[in-house]
């Protein structure tokens, strides 16, 4: 082994040296000198008894110390912290804000739902029956434009089933007529008193229906645009089923 | 590490809730081993007396991530070291070397003979403790730190290099050094002697 180094010696005058260290130190005379001297040259700085302060250092320490100490604050609750309230805010505005939204749109889906809804769950029964004659009627009115429409002077079998529908379909189309005009609705009366006129025509036409008198009622129709009048109307009318469950 | 006493415990938690008076008992209980390592760092008792002052204050200040396991006198003795440290930093100057080596060389005249204690020795006994502190002034402040807790306060590598805030072969070297030059100024002492 090597002659030991300065740091070694000085890690095994301090107790901390390796044991190789010290086993070297009992074989080797030079290194165990310089052990020797490393160690008389430490002696010189004696570890010096410390001074000690006098009894009354620390009350004097103290009372130095004290008027410098900011107590601590005693921590709050967290319901007394002002973070807390700011974050039970926020969360409150959040919740508000949500529940409103969704209460406007529940009020908004209701107001603004199909008016033959709104309206079939407040109508009066005596009303509901009006409303079914009417839509049977705007129904029936239907079938027999369209039949008039494609109808031609030589289909005789159809001829005589569409004046009596004609004849069938003008007393309740004056009826419903009647009872438009009197709940003030204009577009409704205006197109039943179309719808009439051509019921009339159809129904009461001198010398029966011939190709001459076919093919100008099917001009009126188209003129007045009866049969787009009539498919508007009827999709206007509440749904049969619901009105018959209202009713009941 | 040592048990923390229940006394320094309960007083932490009654300072820590707004006592500030309990921090009296744990100031008596460690102030004269706080003040000793800062006499023997600083070297003297005015800079001693200011550095227990800070550590105790810093002490105060950083109560609250003070870790309950550890033990308060450990961790106000480390803060005193370090406050002490600063201490010697603050002081420490080219200008102060430059002053320090010229007394040095004053000293030096004194005529020591060798170890064998005699009356000339017990007569210039204050010049030499006036040398002894020469050199130890001669040091940096972290070595002139490490050295004393080393030496005098007899710690460990490991203690010292935490006090400092050190890498422990850092602490080491710092020790290496400060025994080297303290060496080289005796050596120098007894040539001319």
């Amino acid at each position: 082994m090597n002659h030991l180094s300065h740091e070694e010696l000085i890690d095994h005058v301090y107790g901390e040296g390796a044991l190789q260290v010290a086993e070297h130190l009992e074989t080797c005379a030079d290194c165990a000198q310089a052990g020797r001297a490393l160690q008389a040259d430490l002696n010189e700085f004696p570890s010096l008894a410390a001074l000690e302060p006098d009894t009354a250092y620390t009350e004097r320490l103290w009372s130095t110390l004290s008027p410098q100490l900011v107590p601590y604050a005693v921590k709050r609750r967290l319901w007394l912290r002002p973070a807390f309230w700011l974050s039970l805010s926020a969360a409150v505005a959040c919740a508000s804000l949500i529940v409103s939204a969704f209460y406007a749109g529940r009020v908004w889906e209701h107001r603004y739902q199909p008016r033959s809804n709104a309206s079939n769950a407040h109508l009066p029964a005596q009303q509901k029956i009006v409303v079914v004659v009417l839509s049977d009627q705007l129904d029936r009115s239907e079938r027999l434009l369209v039949q008039l429409k494609h109808a031609s002077a030589d289909d005789t079998e159809m001829l005589a089933p569409m004046r009596d529908e004609a004849q069938s379909l003008l007393a309740t189309n004056r009826k419903c007529r009647e009872e438009a005009e009197k709940a003030g609705d204009p577009d409704l009366t205006k197109a039943l008193d179309h719808l009439e006129q051509l019921l009339t025509q159809l129904a009461n036409q001198p010398g029966g229906l011939n190709a001459a008198a076919i093919s100008k009622l099917q001009d009126e129709m188209d003129a007045e645009g009866l049969l787009f009048e009539v498919r508007v109307l009827r999709s206007r009318m509440p749904d049969r089923q619901q009105l018959k469950g209202g009713a009941a | 590490m040592e048990c923390m006493s229940q006394s320094d415990h309960a007083a932490i938690r009654a300072v820590l809730s707004g006592d500030k008076d309990a921090y009296a008992d744990l100031v008596r209980a460690h102030a004269r081993s706080v003040f000793r390592v800062a006499w023997r760092i600083t070297g003297n008792e005015a800079d001693a007396d200011d550095v227990t002052q800070e550590a105790f204050l810093r002490g105060y200040r950083k109560l609250e991530s003070f870790q309950s396991r550890a033990n308060f006198g450990t961790w106000i003795y480390r803060i005193a070291v370090r406050c002490a440290l600063d201490k010697l930093h603050s002081r420490y100057s080219e200008h102060e070397r430059q002053a320090l080596e010229a007394s040095d060389g004053e000293a030096v005249s004194v005529q020591v003979a060798d170890h064998a204690p005699g009356p000339d020795q017990l007569v210039l006994s204050g010049e030499i403790a006036a040398y002894r502190e020469g050199a130890m002034a001669s040091l940096t402040p972290l070595e002139r730190a490490a050295f004393t807790l080393r030496h005098m306060e007899g710690c460990s590598s490991d203690e010292i290099a935490a006090a400092l805030d050190l890498a422990p072969e850092a602490a080491k070297q710092a020790i290496y050094r400060a025994v080297q030059k303290l060496r080289k100024r005796l050596a120098l002492l007894r040539v001319r002697t």
